[in-house]
């Protein structure tokens, strides 16, 4: 499909010169906001691994990675980036293509996407947007095709804005996630997307590259797993450092990311038995749910809990930016193409926490979730996380309060925007959190 | 032992020093361009008052937007925390604490001890604190002070949009076209202010005894609007605008008796 030919319905051209400058400012803002934050984490923690700084190279979008996918596309492999994490990596991987997320961290491409949607609409879309329209995102540009999955309004809407520049398969998940029509319904996607890879890459995706796929990323839970039990004790790594590692697996060589992680855990278990702990073991432990996080701009809930003074420790979370991404196994029987597929198409659902659903239970799948972190991670407290204009997770919030509330867990409702400017306002109300948690644990 | 708390407000800076639990000395002033400085001034005159010198001093604590910037202080507490341990120090049976200030509204639940235990804060718009007060009264061509008296003369609420103090000045503007009187205008602008205020405080739930302070919690009008609104009683403090002083002053006598255990 030659989409650029034709005309576009959302999105007006851009004078180049216009489009060239404010690339290259947002690309220099990025650079120094990266290497600020790669400066902050290693501040915050002395002792942070050496192995750290293999992903702080992966973390650099015009870095190395960058040039690997570059190299591998010239050879003829087809790149295909998706937003949200129900995209089915194994297909992808299993039609030998590369596998890359797309959603925008960047503040400053939000303003831009505001030329075309409204400020109500939440800012990671209109940041994508933004990206999109002065060519920002060198993964967003490498993509062949984009996956869209349509979870809640503005992703629906994305796909049509994004169809202006590139081919977008869509992906629609029942909004009811427990009834047996939705699983085939899902399944049906499922199958559907298969094809539409296969056409798209003229690779077909046979039973053995399939099993292979699956293998490959279930190595990669494995790895993700065990770095994520190992923040269940004493703090052995701080939680930016985790969160880190976590996203760089949406942009990285599966198979590379899962042998460095492994190393980490095996550097980290070593620090386990020293004792040499990534902050004071009594630091107050936070788990922070609500609308994804994305490198590089939005890293300041993190960095301000890490901060802090008193000082938190991001020590779980449940975001599908990080601890909920590669935490579900795909479970296979019998390694057969239709029960291959169906193993896929239940993990991506039923594993699936988003707010975008509802059940007869509600989202119940959710609060479950936080609940067990809360008990395994031994949580002091929880920030829920929104954006303005994220419907979905803003609404959700007073049924998780009352759970929590039942658990005796403080909760934090803290809403912001794509700015730098809100962080004054913001490190008030993080600090008073913590200063609550600790409070709470000095008596 | 003697302790103080700084204050460091957006229009004005307040400091409270205390010997062995009691206030000795308060003192204010504006904050202006050079908060710093002013915080400076405010606390040479509560030396003053108090009869004391700097060195007499075991532990000073500042809290406030501007905290960061505050002189003399060995460190920082929030808002909430000072707001909670003073709300109780002064009306024990205080569980919820309202602060309006210049430029913030929160509410803080807390328990016996004064410790906090949840908190919500206005989201990012003056039109629930007392700056917008002040651009009203402007509008109306009115002293500030005079609003609260003014607005409780009124004879019936005539309902203004208060999402932002921009928007409104120029509902204000409509309802003065409109000539709609001074004291119905004025009792719009605390109606609206209590609605957006008692709306914060039903997010965090009403949890009695309730109590008011900040700079906001001397104004009449506001304090009629927001005992309406969220129809219960409210109690007040004496210098309710010195709370989040005295909560940072008083948390420096815990800090100091936490260190000597």
């Amino acid at each position: 499909m030659t989409k650029q030919t034709q005309e576009r319905k959302y999105v007006p051209e851009l004078p180049q010169k216009e489009s060239e400058e404010l690339r290259n400012a947002a690309k220099a803002m990025s650079a120094k906001v990266i290497a600020e934050n790669i400066e902050r984490m290693k501040k915050t923690n002395p002792q942070r691994p050496a192995l750290m700084q293999y992903y702080d190279e992966i973390a650099d979008f015009f870095g190395r990675r960058q040039k690997e996918i570059q190299e591998e596309k010239a050879k003829g492999k087809k790149v295909i980036g998706y937003f949200c994490m129900f995209a089915p990596i194994e297909l992808i991987l299993a039609a030998d293509a590369i596998p890359v997320r797309v959603n925008s961290g960047w503040y400053d491409t939000s303003k831009l996407g505001d030329r075309i949607v409204p400020v109500e609409v939440c800012p990671v879309i209109r940041s994508t947007i933004g990206a999109k329209m002065i060519s920002l995102s060198p993964y967003l540009e490498l993509s062949d095709a984009l996956i869209s999955t349509l979870t809640c309004d503005g992703q629906t809407k994305l796909s049509e804005i994004m169809s202006d520049y590139t081919q977008v398969i869509t992906m629609s998940p029942p909004r009811v996630k427990d009834s047996p029509q939705s699983l085939h319904l899902w399944k049906e996607e499922i199958k559907s997307v298969k094809t539409q890879i296969e056409e798209l890459t003229g690779n077909k995706i046979t039973n053995k590259k399939l099993r292979e796929a699956i293998e490959t990323m279930q190595k990669a839970t494995k790895a993700f797993r065990r770095l994520q039990d190992l923040r269940k004790g004493n703090p052995v790594i701080m939680g930016r450092d985790a969160m880190l590692v976590n996203q760089t697996a949406t942009w990285d060589n599966i198979k590379r990311w899962t042998e460095k992680t492994e190393e980490l855990c095996n550097e980290l278990e070593k620090r386990v038995q020293q004792k040499m702990w990534a902050c004071p073991p009594d630091t107050p432990r936070v788990l922070v749910t609500g609308t994804p996080m994305y490198w590089p701009d939005n890293w300041k809930l993190p960095t301000l809990i890490e901060e802090a003074t008193p000082q938190g420790v991001l020590v779980a979370d449940e975001l599908c930016s990080s601890d909920r991404l590669l935490y579900d196994p795909v479970g296979v029987d019998e390694w057969t193409m239709d029960d291959m597929l169906n193993a896929i198409s239940e993990r991506y659902l039923m594993a699936s926490t988003c707010p975008c659903f509802t059940s007869t239970d509600g989202n119940e799948d959710r609060i479950n979730w936080l609940k067990n972190k809360i008990k395994e991670f031994n949580v002091n407290g929880v920030i829920y996380y929104v954006v303005r204009g994220c419907m979905l997770y803003a609404m959700e919030y007073a049924r998780i309060k009352k759970a929590l509330d039942k658990m005796n867990i403080p909760v934090y409702y803290l809403d912001t925007e794509y700015t730098r400017e809100d962080v004054g306002q913001m490190k008030t109300r993080v600090e008073a959190f913590l200063e609550m948690l600790t409070a709470r644990v000095d008596f | 032992m003697i302790t103080a708390g700084i204050d460091m407000g957006i229009q004005t800076v307040k400091v409270v020093i205390l010997k062995d639990g009691a206030v000795i000395a308060r003192s204010k002033t504006f904050s202006g361009f050079e908060p710093t400085k002013a915080a400076e001034q405010a606390f040479e005159e509560a030396l003053k008052t108090a009869k004391i010198s700097k060195s007499d001093i075991t532990q000073i604590l500042a809290t406030g937007a501007g905290m960061d910037m505050a002189p003399y202080a060995n460190g920082t507490i929030s808002m909430m925390s000072a707001d909670a341990k003073a709300g109780v120090y002064l009306i024990p049976s205080a569980r919820t604490i309202i602060d309006v200030g210049a430029e913030e509204a929160r509410a803080v639940k807390c328990d016996e001890r004064g410790v906090m235990a949840d908190f919500v804060v206005n989201e990012r718009c003056a039109a629930g604190a007392g700056t917008f007060i002040e651009a009203m009264a402007r509008a109306l061509e009115v002293k500030m002070e005079d609003m609260g008296p003014l607005s409780l003369k009124a004879e019936r609420a005539s309902p203004i949009n208060a999402s932002c103090v921009i928007f409104g000045e120029s509902d204000v503007v409509t309802l003065i076209h409109r000539q709609e009187s001074k004291p119905e205008i004025a009792r719009a602008v605390f109606d609206a202010m209590a609605d957006r205020v008692s709306s914060m405080v039903h997010r965090l739930g009403i949890n009695p005894d309730v109590v008011l302070v900040g700079g906001v919690a001397k104004d009449v009008g506001f304090v009629a609007s927001l005992k309406r609104k969220l129809g219960i009683n409210i109690l007040i403090p004496e210098n309710p605008e010195y709370t989040g002083a005295l909560g940072a002053a008083l948390l420096a006598t815990n800090r100091v008796k936490g260190a000597q255990k």
